[in-house]
């Protein structure tokens, strides 16, 4: 009843080809935005600010990032974090060389540094393809957080060889540092976040994104179509590291405050994959879906023992915590190898239908 | 011209002033490489049985060595200890197969991967449930791995190589030999074969696929096990012993996915190479710890001119 | 899209929660939440110090019934050591906890620009950053007793037998791990090269070669430095000390910081680690009041989580000492505020006028565990130095007398730091009414 989509009638191409064909799409995605933009942020104390809304945003980007290479242009990847990493390390350097550059301007801007290095580690995926492909990104993983480590013009030589946030203001309030306050910080992720997500659904219902398909699906007979093989693959690679670069600069920028190299280490990058599969390759919900799961989750799994009162040790916790999470992956993956998203496009299917579904 | 010389000459330079040192930088390259090649071997097996890229054969290094060790811990005799690891192992895949595999079957290369590191994620949860987070030591007496060293004086200067070490590439030389006469003259291995170069028709012949891959997946567990008592005799017992999984990777790359022999090589030559880079190059010129990408890199060039990696497979593409 | 939907859900539960916990709090208690890691690949280092800090806890709750009346409600959040968990931790317990103990330098990094905000202070006995020794810019941490720079400047002072201008023309490697943490001692000990004539050479190692550190010890027997020094964690102990064994390093040349000097670390290598050393600020007496205090209460009775042999460790009894300062902190702000329960700014005030001389130390039953020191609104350290303990090849024993750092050596330099740190945080508050 509530998905009914009877009635609504198609009367031009333009309607049909429409980011929304389905009304009640659209009413959904109003109210879903009501809830991100008002309702979230005025409920929300620091914690669920802190541990829950802010990083599942960021998370969430970073996943849509890998997911357009990974599950768009079917380019496995490896290397998410690394690139996360450029874009952090970009964005220090450019807001303490220019101290007075806008923070949105810093972020956009350090996005370009990581697609260039994105497009120098993604050269290679003209040769090499699947687990070869994966572990070739690993290279990029491994040598950019030696470089982060190594490089101490990257740090400004300081003896930490950590970066610090300092403070930032835009139109007088702070955004950044630790002056800035959650709000802030999870209105301006919001806004990238949302920002971006449209930009990416678009580009992939668009010309580029068909191109993208047609090399994931099958890259030989993409080429033989008259498909440049290294355009679209290397554009995979430029854009997907571009929106991984802001998720980077947002992280340390938006969130934590300080970074250090190995933050940036191979287990980000795993998380990040696991959200983007969980969440469903080849979708753009799907990564919200999947950093739900892969990072509200356990978050709220720890408060859950002390909210019920049961004695646990907070080690034992953390171990059981961190099988819970291998166990719903593997039990995700078993349910429904296409993620969460198509989980999800199911329900739909069926809303639609009902209650008459013959 | 002065980075040339350091680049070029000066490092050939040191290794012929100091040829003991140079032994000694081979001889731990060598050892590395062979430990590489033992858990890459776990990989292939998996990989050619099954298509599965087993990424939890790491923590199955920790969890083998972390079981013989709190087994032991309480009061069981090493050589049980080891019997009942095995049967821990074996446990381990079958539940592995029935649980996480049967259920996969047909799906896409990523999803299975992405299993297998939901196993290890799992597995380093309810090891350290378990045996608790703590750095244990390696039962190396017990087992009757001697402990000593034999020194050398080649050239005036000193080499030094471990007794444990030697045991070590001499256990694996004796492992693989015996697994590559499995894979060629038994029933079994042959079976094993037959399924990595093609699933339907092995089954056709009445191969058992749930069978074949918990043999497979107990196969890698023995290796496991041999690797974590190896490298556990080195730098004791814990849950860092995780990220030797990451070493193994390249060697992958280099020697091929499906290829034993590969594995073996491109272990060995990445253990050799990579020491010898970090010591004569990356210590002088780059700040040192090149250790954790050098592999990466080098495996990446290699593929450049050889996709499919020095031993692979030829990839035939078809549309 | 639903997505969000959901996450409409999530703070709904966490708003139950909140609400379920906090009436639980008794009347007259205190929370002092540790940031506790007892797992991950540092677990190793970081449990018997998490044991020694509850122990002491659980002590003054069952002998005395807690801080002149206030029980101690000791809690720990595990972070692994890992940053991201220790963030989230900090954010779960600022309200509660009058006292953050980060554990881990990267945590304290992250957490220490939001203290002036969030007003809780920060406890980081014996690490974090060297210059959170300057308490008119740092108001809110503390590095009691001692610096990694008072460590890195009595280990030198030892090694050359108290005469540093005898060390011209050696080398000192110093072996680090490749974080935060391992890179604090290099700006000083190269000041001291500069100044002594000798020569210095940082070896890192990454945390993930921490158990495989052959490369880094052939450098070692190639560079043949006449002092191997080490600012290892975890992992990297064990390994550092293996290979040490391995390539025959004279151990009496190999010398460690405090965290270094785990017994747990050197019953590894045993006998062969004879020799070694570790500069250490606590010192364990297992017969001392405290210790027997605790035996009694806790340990006998059942309640430790600590194994069997682990009493007369070394990090097991630094825990206590470390808990130690949480509640002579309380006291004095007790006093001080007359009042019972201490809210966490008061606590900042007890930590800040902490006065342990002999006569105290003796009189908690703790002589000789700790150095005599006190601290002050400029000095939130308080430099108290420590003893050289040796391995004899069952257990560490004392080496050297106590050993005093040469504050004025770095004082600049903590100084130029100091203010560097503020700088780049800028606005950042600095206690203008300290006058000292």
């Amino acid at each position: 009843m509530l998905y009914r989509t009877a009635g609504q009638f198609k009367t031009s191409y333009e309607a049909d080809f429409a980011l929304f064909p389905v009304r009640q799409d659209a009413i959904l995605l109003g109210v879903i935005l009501l809830f991100a933009w008002v309702i979230l942020p005025w409920s929300a104390n620091e914690f669920v600010f802190q541990t829950l809304l802010i990083p599942v945003l960021i998370y969430s980007l970073a996943a849509l990032g890998l997911n357009l290479l990974t599950g768009y242009a079917g380019q496995l990847s490896l290397g998410t974090a690394a690139f996360m990493g450029v874009g952090a390390y970009a964005c220090y350097k450019l807001t303490t060389i220019f101290p007075g550059m806008n923070l949105v301007v810093a972020i956009a801007l350090s996005g370009f540094f990581a697609a260039a290095v994105g497009v120098v580690f993604g050269l290679p995926s003209l040769r090499i393809k699947g687990f070869y492909l994966a572990i070739a990104t690993l290279a990029a993983q491994f040598f950019l957080v030696w470089l982060f480590e190594k490089w101490a013009w990257l740090y400004n030589y300081n003896s930490s060889g950590a970066i610090q946030v300092p403070n930032m203001k835009m139109f007088g309030v702070y955004v950044a540092g630790p002056q800035a306050t959650s709000l802030t910080q999870y209105y301006f992720v919001l806004a990238v976040v949302s920002l971006i997500t449209w930009f990416s659904i678009n580009i992939t219902r668009g010309r580029i994104g068909r191109m993208w398909k047609a090399v994931r699906d099958m890259d030989i007979a993409a080429e033989l179509v008259g498909i440049n093989l290294m355009r679209a693959k290397l554009s995979a690679f430029a854009i997907s590291s571009y929106v991984a670069g802001v998720s980077g600069a947002l992280f340390v920028f938006l969130w934590r405050g300080a970074a250090e190299p190995v933050l940036f280490d191979v287990q980000l990058s795993f998380r990040i994959l696991f959200i983007a599969i969980i969440g469903g390759l080849g979708s753009i919900i799907g990564n919200y879906f999947g950093a739900l799961l892969i990072v509200a989750l356990p978050v709220i799994l720890g408060i859950v023992p002390d909210a019920l009162g049961v004695p646990i040790r907070a080690a034992v916790q953390e171990h059981l915590n961190t099988m819970i999470v291998g166990a719903l992956i593997i039990t995700f993956l078993i349910a429904e190898p296409l993620g969460m998203a198509r989980l999800w496009g199911i329900i739909r299917e069926k809303l639609i239908i009902w209650p008459f579904p013959h | 011209m002065d980075l040339a010389y350091q680049i070029l000459v000066k490092p050939f330079a040191d290794m012929v002033s100091a040829p003991d040192f140079l032994m000694q930088v081979l001889w731990e390259g060598l050892v590395s490489g062979v430990l590489y090649a033992l858990i890459a071997l776990g990989f292939v097996l998996i990989f050619k049985s099954s298509r599965v890229f087993n990424f939890a054969q790491g923590i199955m290094v920790v969890f083998a060595a972390l079981s013989l060790v709190g087994l032991h811990e309480h009061g069981v005799p090493a050589w049980l200890a080891v019997l009942l690891t095995l049967g821990i192992m074996l446990v381990l895949a079958v539940a592995v197969e029935r649980v996480v595999l049967r259920p996969l079957v047909n799906q896409p290369d990523i999803i299975l991967f992405m299993a297998t590191i939901g196993i290890t994620l799992f597995l380093v949860g309810f090891g350290e449930l378990i045996f608790g987070g703590e750095n244990k030591r390696m039962i190396t007496e017990q087992l009757g791995i001697p402990t000593g060293s034999f020194e050398f004086e080649p050239f005036g200067g000193l080499l030094s190589i471990q007794q444990a070490d030697l045991t070590a590439v001499v256990g694996a030389v004796v492992l693989v030999a015996v697994l590559i006469l499995f894979l060629n003259r038994t029933r079994m291995g042959r079976a094993i074969r037959a399924l990595g170069d093609d699933h339907q028709a092995a089954m056709s012949v009445g191969i058992s696929l749930s069978t074949i891959w918990v043999v497979v997946w107990f196969i890698a567990g023995i290796i496991a096990l041999a690797t974590g008592i190896v490298w556990g005799a080195r730098a004791g017992v814990s849950f860092a012993l995780e990220v030797i999984a990451y070493k193994a990777l390249p060697v992958l790359m280099l020697g091929g996915l499906e290829s034993v022999p590969g594995a073996i090589i491109g272990g060995v030559a990445i253990g050799l190479l990579e020491k010898l880079f970090e010591i004569y190059w990356g210590q002088p010129l780059l700040g040192g710890n090149t250790e954790t990408w050098f592999a990466y890199v080098l495996a990446l060039i290699v593929l450049l001119f050889r996709p499919q990696g020095i031993f692979g497979e030829k990839i035939i593409e078809r549309v | 899209m639903n997505a969000l939907t959901r996450k409409c859900l999530l703070p709904a539960l966490l708003a139950m929660g909140t609400m379920l916990t906090l009436p639980a709090l008794a009347e007259d208690s205190v929370n002092v939440t540790n940031l506790s890691y007892r797992t991950g690949p540092f677990a190793a280092t970081g449990t018997p110090v998490m044991n020694g800090q509850r122990d002491y806890m659980l002590m003054i709750n069952a002998r005395d019934g807690g801080v002149n009346g206030v029980k101690i409600d000791y809690q720990e959040c595990e972070t692994g050591y890992n940053t991201e968990k220790g963030v989230e931790c900090y954010e779960k317990t600022k309200g509660q906890s009058i006292v953050t103990q980060p554990w881990s330098t990267g945590i304290t990094l992250q957490v220490l620009p939001k203290s002036n905000i969030d007003k809780v202070p920060i406890l980081a006995p014996g690490y974090g950053f060297s210059p959170m020794a300057d308490g008119k810019t740092f108001q809110w941490a503390f590095n009691p007793p001692t610096s990694y720079w008072d460590g890195a400047s009595m280990i030198l002072q030892d090694i050359s037998k108290g005469d540093l201008a005898s060390l011209k023309g050696k080398k000192i490697v110093l072996l680090h791990l490749d974080a935060p943490y391992g890179k604090e001692p290099i700006p000083l000990i190269q000041a001291y090269a500069d100044k002594y004539g000798f020569t210095f050479q940082a070896i890192p190692v990454g945390v993930k070669e921490m158990q495989n550190q052959s490369a880094q010890w052939l450098q070692i027997r190639r560079e043949k430095p006449d002092y191997v020094l080490m600012w290892g964690w975890g992992a990297m102990n064990t390994g550092a000390l293996t290979e040490a064994v391995k390539t025959k390093f004279p151990m009496d040349h190999f010398v460690g910081i405090w965290w270094s000097g785990s017994d747990a670390d050197l019953k590894a290598v045993g006998e062969a680690g004879k020799g070694y050393r570790s500069i250490s600020w606590s010192y364990p007496e297992s017969n001392s009041k405290v210790m027997q205090d605790i035996k009694k209460y806790v340990v006998d009775a059942g309640q430790s989580m600590l194994p069997k042999d682990e009493f007369d460790y070394v990090f097991y009894q630094r825990g206590v000492v470390i808990s130690m300062f949480t509640v002579e902190a309380m006291k004095a702000a007790q006093e001080h505020f007359n009042t019972k329960v201490v809210t966490a700014e008061q606590l900042r005030w007890g930590l800040e006028n902490l006065k342990l001389d002999d006569a105290h130390l003796a009189e908690i039953g703790m002589t000789g565990m700790v150095p005599p020191f006190s601290t002050s609104c400029a000095d939130h350290s308080g430099h108290a130095g420590g003893w050289m303990l040796q391995w004899d090849g069952t257990k560490f024993v004392k080496s050297s007398d106590l050993l005093k750092p040469e504050t004025e050596m770095y004082a600049e330099l903590s100084k130029t730091e100091a203010a560097k740190y503020a700088e780049a945080n800028k606005p950042w508050p600095i206690n203008e009414d300290c006058k000292m």
